[in-house]
């Protein structure tokens, strides 16, 4: 339990630790997203794609993931498709500015949801729904936060200094999937829950 | 030697004037894109915030609130923002179906890549989350609600092509929290990206 409060405390930091990064985003706990979500899962993207949507208003993004392991209780096919607002479309690129983005090649454990108004999936609450995975020097391989949001197409100086430390202090996924797996059974962290 | 100590010297002082860039500054939208002239049209719907109490559900604190960034030419509209066409539209009474659950409003941009570097900026709307209690400079008093003045302040920024701040203090600050209403002006910080934008 201790070590579980003591992972969690270090998420609340490496979250708290750099700009919300959104349009304007209220921190969801960490529980919230966990319970709220669809799936859980770590998956490669192993190909995206834009298009307009049928009204011809906003351009989507299509990303096919190809899912090595779901965590929690809930289980799903290997590979799936999430949808995210954004994308390029005959030289016209959409974003949605501090919005997640998801690139082809990417590592990645995503909170996944279903949309409002369809069975379509979403990274679920936005940046808090989306870690990359690193691997550590010692070879285990740990999430962090993803720097780059929608609009911001490079990193700052500032955020490659913290994504440098975040891959020294990020979760491993074996502390991921144990805090995944006691948001789901409805334990209560022992940490702070809000930024 | 002396020749190798005065290149060391240079050396050393060109990195660190180099590493000298601030850290802590405004950000621009990435790749930089603006709008091709000022001052840049921002329409508000009329169709208001039910949550905010001020006779105009915010439409009119938001009109004039936006006008904190010098170059808005800010007014009301009855027509509906319509995605990838200008103007630059506020929707305050829907989510435009991305601003959900944690999401207090969002701004979608649309851009061309231009061949000489400089890409323009061809719309920029904003939706709010209806799910979340907002009020306005026209109201008195606040319980755990959002700033609607100050968030489309910030919101404008998106839309004129400004990012994220690390600052302190300024507009494009990223967090945000309920009943704070410092994001109304614009600080030094603020201006100094819309000025190496316009």
């Amino acid at each position: 339990m201790h070590r579980r409060s003591l992972s969690l405390i270090t998420l609340l930091l490496i979250v708290s630790a750099m700009p919300l990064s959104a349009a304007q985003f209220i921190v969801q706990p960490f529980e919230r997203v966990a319970t709220e979500s669809k799936y859980v899962v770590r998956a490669s993207v192993v190909d995206t794609w834009s298009a307009w949507d049928a009204s011809q208003e906003v351009i989507y993004t299509y990303a096919t993931l190809r899912v090595s392991r779901y965590f929690g209780e809930v289980a799903g096919p290997d590979t799936l498709v999430v949808r995210e607002v954004g994308g390029t479309v005959d030289g016209y690129t959409q974003e949605a500015i501090g919005f997640p983005a998801i690139r082809r090649g990417e590592q990645v454990v995503l909170f996944l949801s279903e949309w409002d108004d369809s069975t379509d999936l979403r990274i679920h609450a936005y940046n808090q729904g989306k870690y990359l995975v690193r691997m550590r020097q010692d070879r285990t391989e740990v999430l962090v936060a993803d720097p780059v949001k929608q609009g911001e197409e490079r990193l700052s100086r500032e955020q490659h200094r913290f994504e440098a430390e975040a891959d020294d202090n990020g979760l491993t996924i074996e502390e991921f999937s144990e805090m995944v797996d006691a948001a789901r059974a409805g334990e209560k962290p022992h940490a702070a829950r809000r930024q | 030697m002396k020749k190798q100590t005065f290149f060391s010297v240079l050396i050393s002082t060109i990195i660190i004037v180099a590493s000298a860039e601030p850290a802590l500054a405004y950000v621009l939208l990435s790749p930089r894109r603006r709008w091709a002239t000022t001052p840049i049209t921002v329409r508000t719907y009329t169709v208001g915030n039910s949550t905010i109490t001020d006779g105009s559900g915010g439409v009119n604190a938001t009109v004039s609130a936006i006008r904190a960034w010098g170059i808005i030419n800010s007014s009301t509209t009855s027509s509906p923002a319509v995605r990838g066409s200008a103007p630059a539209t506020i929707m305050l009474n829907t989510n435009g179906g991305i601003c959900t659950s944690g999401c207090l409003a969002a701004t979608l941009t649309g851009y061309y890549i231009s061949q000489s570097g400089d890409d323009r900026i061809y719309d920029a709307d904003v939706y709010t989350n209806t799910a979340h209690q907002y009020y306005s400079s026209g109201e008195s008093g606040c319980s755990g609600e959002y700033d609607i003045n100050g968030i489309m302040v910030h919101e404008v920024g998106h839309v004129i092509g400004i990012g994220h701040s690390n600052v302190a203090g300024a507009t494009m600050y990223p967090s945000v929290s309920a009943c704070n209403a410092g994001n109304r002006t614009i600080e030094a910080d603020d201006r100094a990206a819309r000025d190496n934008l316009y």
